[in-house]
């Protein structure tokens, strides 16, 4: 008989016993047979474009940031709606004052233009490449592939 | 209680919530018109923002006449004590408003937002000083920082302003974790949040007092993080000098006499034996927590005032300074009784009048010479005599000599910490050894300003100080000098307020 | 059943491990998501000891922790933004440009 947490202990037991077996069983049967190509990064089978290390368009921050504040607010209408019928109307309309209050939000970063998703024809600037890197992968795979 | 009972209470507590709930219309309104108010610069929001709190402040006084209530279920108390509170928030607000309009620092950007954060954050302030039950507590200092951190930034082209905004967020992100996690274990002792309950349930039995004293430890991180006591007030330099300089001016009043509201109504519902008339609050019997907040306000008043020394920067070493007041209003909590309790909030509005009085001047000196730092201060007594002599009445308040209104707050809080009883005599002088300490570092100002040369390079032309300025300094000083004559009306205010709602 | 006093030192480790990471860690995001690791901890203890004393208002509080705490990671991530902006800096200790 195992108590509730034994089984969970048996559980963290297994799972650590079975992922060092497994490392160690393909240590023991894999072929070594390494070349650069293998570190480079990997892009659906086209060759390495630049730097994966490239800025990301600053909306995408501002976006997120807005989002998590919305997203989590919604946490309120879960146990409302959970006892929505005992409550009635009071609660109802608190939760669209509330609503409401969070609307003013949006639409003051909606006017105020942070919502707007602007594509600029953004040529990313030399520097951020840095070229010795992707010279010497763009050699060393076709001189693989040769 | 059965569920229609709780909704009715909530109904009726609406009346009672008017300050806060036209605020929150203020706030939606505010938000509002500044995307319809197309202009930059445009005055309105601040006239929007001076009206509005003009309204809020008859909907307060009014509230004298609703009488002491809990509402919404026990979440928040309406009270004189919390009242007293948010008529010294209001008043803050309203002062920073007139500050704002007249700092060069803000102009040439967008100030709608900024307005409307500073009425968010009266808000945030209101609710501290009302807040019964744990979760309002939380959710008003969080508004509370929030604000601020945004607030701190508001200057965002300046790398010092967003530097200290960040170094704020953390700390104060941090310090809210400590709390919270204080909370926490408070509620597994007791198996309630609000803190009428809290105090009950802790007078009624024995609790496991290492566990409480670690969670009351914890959650002074927060409280004392508001009112920049030692060990946590790391941001407040920082952040003192990186904001725009009215910012600074609010901060140091506002949340701190907020924490300073929490608190007084957390140590004394919470943790004493307050049977709502007593002159005396029984702290609880197998924990020493005067001597407990004695050390925290020996250590804060000390650290403030011997740093508070070396600095070249005057919005630093107000900075320090304020650091060193929290902890001579601290000597007022210290003592537990009603006594204490007046003494403090007496000390919090002479504290309002001088500290703002001694910001507001720096912000003048800053626009017209565009430097804080007390050597450029040389000589300003004979090319602006008004805002120097200004200067003089404030930082002779904030040191406490008669005949200003810092000397009777000292003397208040000193008077109510040597009837405590002896075992407080080490505070009281240590706190008048600090104020010697205080009267060295503010007389380096003074001397800068009346007795050292101009410096060479600099024109000795008188400087042209507006009309505005001298109303707005003469708003402040006034009261400093005239409530070191007579202080009936404060005293008999203060002593007023020293009720909070005994119990739900 | 699990005893409650096992959540609580679960809880207790992740807190203390969150207060290392905040004291220790010298990278901003790091610091933000280390503070996160702390108020997740106090989540943990508020459900256990609202499970414990059969009430409810402990669980209320974690909601409004998760919200009050999205708020302020939201404003402590703008504010790295904007100070990455300027900088490419994420590390506090290059954050000296106060008290000088």
């Amino acid at each position: 008989m195992l108590s509730n947490f034994g089984s969970i202990l048996f559980f963290l037991i297994f799972g650590a016993v079975f992922v060092c077996v497994n490392i160690l069983l393909s240590r023991l049967l894999q072929t070594r047979n390494p070349y650069p190509v293998k570190l480079s990064v990997y892009e659906c089978g086209e060759l390495p474009e630049g730097n994966s290390w490239i800025q990301f368009n600053i909306r995408f921050y501002v976006i997120a940031l807005i989002f998590l504040i919305f997203e989590v607010e919604i946490v309120f209408l879960f146990p409302w709606a959970v006892v929505f019928k005992d409550l009635g109307m009071f609660a109802f309309v608190e939760m669209l004052i509330f609503v409401g209050i969070l609307l003013v939000g949006l639409a003051y970063v909606w006017a105020k233009g942070d919502l707007e998703w602007d594509k600029p024809e953004q040529v990313p600037s030399p520097e951020l490449y840095r070229t010795d890197n992707v010279n010497s992968a763009v050699k060393i795979t076709e001189s693989v592939a040769s | 209680m059965a569920l229609s009972d709780i909704i009715r209470d909530n109904i009726n507590s609406l009346n009672y919530f008017l300050p806060e709930l036209l605020l929150t219309g203020l706030v939606l309104l505010m938000i509002i018109a500044d995307l319809l108010l197309k202009k930059e610069r445009s005055p309105w929001m601040s006239i929007i923002a001076l009206i509005g709190s003009g309204v809020v402040l008859f909907a307060i006084i009014n509230q004298y006449e609703l009488g002491s209530r809990s509402i919404f279920n026990n979440m928040l108390a309406v009270d004189e004590f919390s009242i007293f509170f948010k008529l010294l928030f209001l008043a803050t607000t309203i002062l920073v408003i007139f500050l704002s309009i007249a700092s060069v620092e803000l102009s040439g950007r967008s100030v709608g937002e900024y307005f409307t954060l500073l009425m968010i954050l009266t808000l945030g302030l209101f609710l501290m000083a009302s807040a019964t039950h744990m979760i309002t507590i939380f959710i008003a200092i969080e508004l509370v920082s929030i604000i601020s951190f945004a607030l701190v930034t508001y200057l965002k082209t300046r790398r010092r302003s967003s530097e200290a905004g960040l170094k704020y967020a953390i700390y104060g992100a941090f310090s809210s974790g400590l709390m919270l996690y204080g909370i926490s274990i408070l509620y597994g002792l007791t198996g309630t949040l609000n803190i009428y309950e809290i105090g009950e349930v802790l007078a009624g039995r024995d609790t496991n007092s290492l566990a409480l004293l670690i969670s009351v430890l914890l959650i002074m991180a927060g409280f004392g993080y508001k009112i920049a006591s030692v060990p946590f007030h790391f941001w407040s330099p920082d952040v003192y000098e990186g904001a725009p300089t009215p910012i600074t001016a609010f901060l140091s009043i506002g949340p701190k006499a907020a924490g300073f509201a929490v608190i007084i109504r957390f140590f004394n519902v919470a943790l004493s034996n307050y049977d709502g008339v007593a002159e005396q609050w029984l702290a609880l019997s197998n924990i020493n927590w005067p001597q407990i907040i004695a050390v925290i306000a020996a250590a804060t008043m000390t650290l403030g005032n011997l740093v508070a020394i070396a600095q070249d920067n005057v919005k630093r070493l107000l900075a320090y300074s304020s650091i060193a007041h929290a902890g001579y209003a601290l000597l007022g909590v210290v003592v537990l009784s009603s006594q204490g309790v007046y003494a403090t909030l007496f000390y919090l509005v002479v504290y309002y009048f001088m500290n703002l009085g001694a910001f507001f001047v720096v912000i003048i000196f800053q626009d017209i010479i565009g430097s804080e730092k007390i050597d450029d201060f040389k000589g300003l007594a004979s090319r602006a005599p008004i805002p120097a002599i200004a200067m003089g009445v404030f930082l002779f308040s904030l040191t406490g000599l008669p005949p200003t209104a810092g000397f009777i707050g000292k003397f208040y809080l000193f008077a109510a910490l040597i009837k405590a009883g002896p075992e407080f005599y080490w505070l009281a002088i240590v706190g008048l050894l600090n104020s010697v300490v205080a009267l060295y570092y503010y007389a380096r100002i003074l001397k800068a300003m009346f007795f050292d040369k101009i410096s060479e390079g600099v024109s000795p032309e008188p400087l042209k100080i507006s009309p505005y300025y001298v109303t707005l300094l003469a708003v402040l000083g006034i009261p400093t000098i005239l409530v070191g004559l007579y202080w009936a009306p404060l005293a008999n205010l203060a002593s007023h307020s020293v009720h909070f709602l005994p119990t739900f | 059943m699990i005893p409650a006093s096992y959540y609580l030192y679960l809880s207790a480790i992740l807190f203390v491990l969150g207060i290392i990471g905040v004291l220790v860690r010298r990278n901003l995001i790091l610091i933000l998501i280390s503070i996160e690791l702390m108020l997740n901890a106090v989540n943990l203890t508020f459900v256990t000891f609202s499970n414990y004393w059969g009430v409810y208002d402990g669980q209320v509080f974690v909601l409004f922790i998760m919200v009050a705490a999205s708020a302020q990671v939201g404003v402590g991530l703008a504010l790295v933004k904007t100070i990455f902006k300027k900088k490419a800096i994420v590390d506090v200790d290059k954050f000296n440009l106060l008290g000088q």
